[in-house]
């Protein structure tokens, strides 16, 4: 058995793990990061953020070439390659990973391979092809969360989560998709753009909740088109593999017959499966890691960031959360303190959200005001023949300072990031106004919204005020 | 009335509620979402199997959920329509018409604003008798207790636990009358105006008040302005920043912590955990339960407030106690042969109202007893007024309400209103301009027992007067020891305003008006 003596081990390399382990050897720390697969990355970049959107990308080329008959360029029927589209994806996913290893390296940051879980309060063992004892005497706990599962779901090849969907092996004819949450729906775009018809089935009453309800209806309507059927509060009882495929029943509905069923029903942290309990790591019953604002759990040498130290469940937080671990860890005062966590669904348009949202202003009785800028009025939109979405900023009444905001349409995700660093920075609706914005952009809607908000708008009448 | 229970969620079992949505008396509509569970896959809202009006709540956040488990009570509104239909008892019907709903606001409760309600004492359905206390505010001074205007039935209720309240914010409907068949025409007669009962007509005399950030909102700083503020441990709430738009800036927080070092006062230290100051050693961390059976009682809130605050006078106030006697013989004599008058008149004539009369006078021969240092300890605030705080031992904790302008008042009329002032504070309905504009306190133990004790400073005042129990004592006459009653006075003050030689001179001028009363007249 091969013994390791380490300043602090991070346990899982997805995005919140590496970040972490990068930053402590950047402070001097001798690092030590456990990873159970052979690559780095973890389900971000092996087989979750980086994979769909490669395959997103290809979608919504296919989609925009489409779409250009209606500007009088035509072009024939798309021949798909399955093989050769997977091994773009995979090409990708390996540039990232590969990229990721040398870092490591160039950083001494010591890699073990094998699926680690605590011995004791200072101890780790990992299980790889050797068996590896690292002592340590700080830990950081990235181990992530795994795709929830149904129990009444048969085990067949033609029931896939996230990560068979992303394997690409066949185009479905019909294909469900259990759970109407950001990653069943990215998926299914993905498949829908390829040729197969969707079903959705979903037990709360809308799709990607979290969102604003205003927010998904412009996707939904202009997304009309890819799902035979739309199930809402309805709940999926029972599913047979059969020899033409998987037939599930649903509710008040007849059994269907599927080629293909992706199961996104949510994801669950993985805290019950590293020995948390042998350091003395209290684990809630959920399988989440309680921590405090510099990440630590109740064992003061011991941190959890990411998935597995809360909600949401974000590659862009657990890098957050990684480097005030490793900051903390090495002796600073550092903590995790920013205000908001921006949200974006890669669907076609985009839809992102950032701070508060107009349902949860609604429900804790937050007195906000709300500014949106439909894209109808946008050049930039229009020109690009994508003028469905909307530009929404929800302000403090009072003070005016943005809270929040959603936007909804092509790159709403590259957009948000302003709205984040507003509320940051603490911008009012005359900050963001007097912000000059290029012309003509999409980007050009945030600064509109704002000066609607204070009616000094000319792409717009001033709103009537009350 | 039908009991609404967790319907089939699926698989799910012992979700968590994390949050309810309607409250007793709410209206909803079928299909409303009355709670949201979370199980580790997903939040989901329970929605109502019909409309109707809630009757009570079955569950809390946090409780753990199943399929049905009970959520509460709702009286359908479809069973309401057929009951309304039998015609009301003829004797009810005239009163309940006369008796329109009132809307109950938050009175006049001085210059307080966004006062958080900490308690709600009523609910939908109670009969309340006027003045009942329908919910507790706490202000960063003290708690209160709001009355109700009239008697009723609460009909609805308007805030919750930990909302802010102004002056005018609606607290709750009441249906005057409504609950009391005894007299309903008496009361379902128009309501003077709650704020009216209320106000004490005083004008507040200008006493600074350290400002105070209001916590809901964040500071106005940004991520790297808190990344430096949280590496030096400034609390960014108390930094005033001075960038547009009161952006607190990086220099802000420079000069926040340059005028903190200045300043002496020292930081109060956690009671565990964080470092102390003066490099002293951790507070010793004991398992107390390991030598034998303990209970833990949390404070009530006013301890919780009024800890720190005696601490902070304690550490920052360099204290002296002057000790000395006083021949209350005479004075004793006096006001026993005047109890029966004010009895008559129904208040008690305690020997506390002479004291405060009796301080007065010393206070206008000696004014720097009566003044405050202005910030940053460059000169002295002298007031020319005299209000006297009173410290008050209520069930709840320490609290300090003020008789103003004593020195404009007569003893009876001081004594009038210590009953009173002691009687709201034990009833918690003190209002917090009650215990402001202090200019000299007394603490008295004089009832309880002891012979000297050193009291704090309650700041910004620069002195206090301790009394313990008076006593006969032997006294020498120069010929003779006489029996005298003596009370033991303990004046701590702040040596920074006060030399010990005029603190001495202020205790043996107040043991002469009090052993000669008349004094007070000169």
């Amino acid at each position: 058995m091969a013994e390791l003596d380490c300043d602090v081990v991070v346990l899982g390399s997805g995005p919140g793990g590496y970040s972490a382990a990068f930053r402590a050897a950047d402070l001097g720390l001798r690092t030590v990061l456990v990873e159970r697969y052979p690559v780095l990355g973890g389900v971000c970049l092996n087989v979750g953020c980086i994979p769909s959107k490669a395959l997103l990308h290809t979608a919504a080329v296919m989609d925009a070439a489409k779409a250009l008959g209606e500007h009088g360029i035509s072009f024939g029927e798309p021949k798909v390659d399955l093989g050769k589209l997977r091994d773009f994806k995979d090409k990708v996913v390996g540039k990232l990973t590969g990229g990721l290893a040398t870092m490591a390296k160039l950083r001494k940051v010591t890699v073990v391979q094998g699926v680690g879980a605590f011995t004791g309060p200072n101890q780790l063992a990992v299980e790889g092809k050797e068996k590896t004892n690292v002592r340590f005497s700080k830990a950081i706990i990235a181990a992530g969360s795994q795709a929830a599962k149904l129990p009444f779901l048969p085990e067949d090849p033609r029931i896939v989560d996230s990560t068979g969907a992303l394997e690409l092996k066949a185009v479905p004819k019909r294909m469900l998709v259990i759970g109407g949450g950001i990653i069943g729906l990215e998926m299914g775009t993905v498949y829908s753009t390829l040729g197969t018809r969707l079903d959705v089935v979903e037990m709360m009453d809308g799709l990607m909740l979290g969102a604003d309800r205003d927010l998904v209806a412009v996707w939904q309507k202009f997304n009309a088109a890819r799902f035979d059927k739309v199930m809402l509060k309805s709940k999926t009882t029972k599913a047979e593999a059969t020899k033409e495929g998987i037939r599930v029943s649903v509710e008040g509905q007849e059994p269907k017959v599927y080629d293909m069923v992706l199961v996104s029903v949510g994801r669950a942290p993985n805290g019950k499966r590293i020995g948390a309990e042998k350091a003395g790591v209290a684990v809630n019953e959920r399988g989440f890691i309680p921590v405090d604002t510099q990440m630590r759990t109740n064992v003061p040498h011991i941190y959890a960031i990411g998935d597995i130290a809360g909600n949401p469940m974000l590659a862009h937080k657990a890098v957050h959360e990684g480097h005030v671990a490793a900051e903390a860890a090495a002796g600073q005062k550092s903590h995790f303190d920013a205000r908001v966590v921006p949200a974006v669904a890669y669907t076609d348009p985009e839809i992102a959200w950032v701070g508060v949202t107009e349902d949860e202003a609604k429900k804790s009785g937050l007195k906000v005001g709300v500014a949106k800028f439909p894209w109808s009025a946008s050049g930039r939109a229009i020109a690009n023949a994508r003028s469905e979405g909307f530009t929404k900023l929800i302000f403090d009444a009072e003070s005016h300072r943005l809270l929040g905001g959603g936007i909804v349409g092509t790159g709403a995700g590259d957009l948000i990031s302003e709205l984040a660093l507003a509320v940051e920075m603490g911008a009012d609706a005359t900050d963001i106004g007097k912000t000059i914005h290029p012309h003509p952009t999409l980007s050009e809607s945030v600064g509109m919204a704002a000066e609607h908000f204070e009616g000094v708008c000319t792409e717009l009448l001033p709103p009537r005020r009350k | 009335m039908r009991e609404v229970a967790v319907p089939d969620i699926g698989d799910f079992k012992e979700v968590e509620v994390i949050e309810v949505l309607v409250k007793p008396g709410d209206t909803i509509a079928a299909e409303q979402s009355l709670i949201t569970v979370e199980s580790d896959k997903a939040t989901m809202e329970i929605p109502a199997p019909g409309a109707g009006v809630v009757k009570e709540l079955r569950i809390k956040v946090g409780d753990k959920v199943s399929q049905g488990s009970p959520i509460l009570l709702l009286e359908e509104s479809g069973a309401a329509a057929p009951a309304s239909k039998t015609p009301p008892a003829p004797a009810a019907a005239p009163a309940a018409a006369s008796s329109e709903p009132m809307m109950v606001k938050v009175p006049d409760i001085g210059e307080f604003k966004d006062v958080e309600v900490i308690e709600v004492l009523v609910k939908p359905g109670d009969t309340v008798v006027k003045e009942q206390s329908l919910i507790t505010l706490e202000s960063d001074k003290a708690t209160m207790e709001i009355p109700s205007p009239a008697a009723g039935v609460v009909q609805e209720i308007r805030i919750k636990t930990g909302d802010k309240v102004s002056e005018g914010t609606a607290i709750l409907v009441l249906k005057a009358g409504a609950g009391e068949a005894a007299a309903p025409a008496a009361l379902a007669a128009p309501v003077p105006p709650v704020a009216a009962a209320m106000v004490v007509a005083v004008t507040l005399p200008p006493v600074p008040m350290e400002p105070r950030e209001a916590t809901q909102s964040k500071p106005h700083a940004s991520p790297s302005v808190r990344k430096f503020a949280r590496e030096l441990g400034v609390d960014l709430g108390r930094v005033r920043g001075s960038g547009p738009k009161g952006r607190i800036l990086h220099g802000d927080v420079q000069t926040y912590v340059k005028g903190a070092l200045a300043a002496v006062p020292a930081p109060v230290p956690a009671a565990k955990g964080g470092a102390l100051p003066f490099n002293l050693p951790a507070w010793p961390d004991v398992d107390f339960a390991k030598f034998g059976p303990v209970e833990v009682k949390p404070f009530s809130r006013l301890q919780k407030l009024s800890g720190p605050n005696l601490h902070r006078n304690w550490v920052s106030i360099p204290h002296v106690t002057q000790f000395d006697e006083a021949d209350i013989t005479d004075l004793e004599a006096f006001r026993k042969s005047n109890t029966a008058e004010t009895e008559k008149q129904g208040f008690k004539l305690t020997m506390l109202a002479f004291l405060i009369k009796a301080c007065v006078t010393a206070l206008r021969q000696h004014p720097n007893f009566n003044a405050s240092l202005e910030r940053g300890g460059e000169s002295l605030v002298v007031k020319k007024y005299y209000n006297i705080g009173v410290a008050v031992d209520t069930p709840e904790g320490l609290v300090v309400p003020v008789v103003r302008d004593a020195d404009r008042k007569g003893v009876f009329e001081v004594a009038r209103e210590l009953g009173e002032i002691s009687k709201l504070a034990r009833d918690k309905k003190l209002k917090p301009g009650d215990m402001q504009g202090g200019t000299f306190s007394i603490s008295s133990l004089g009832g309880i027992g002891g012979t000297a004790f050193t009291p704090i400073i309650n700041a910004p005042e620069v002195a206090i007067l301790g009394v313990s129990k008076s006593a006969l004592r032997p006294v020498w006459d120069g010929k003779a020891f006489v029996p005298r009653l003596m009370l033991p006075l303990s004046l701590s003050y702040d040596h920074r305003v006060i030399d010990g030689a005029a603190a001495a001179r202020f205790t043996a001028y107040l043991a002469s008006v009090l052993g000669d009363i008349r004094r007070t007249l000169l």
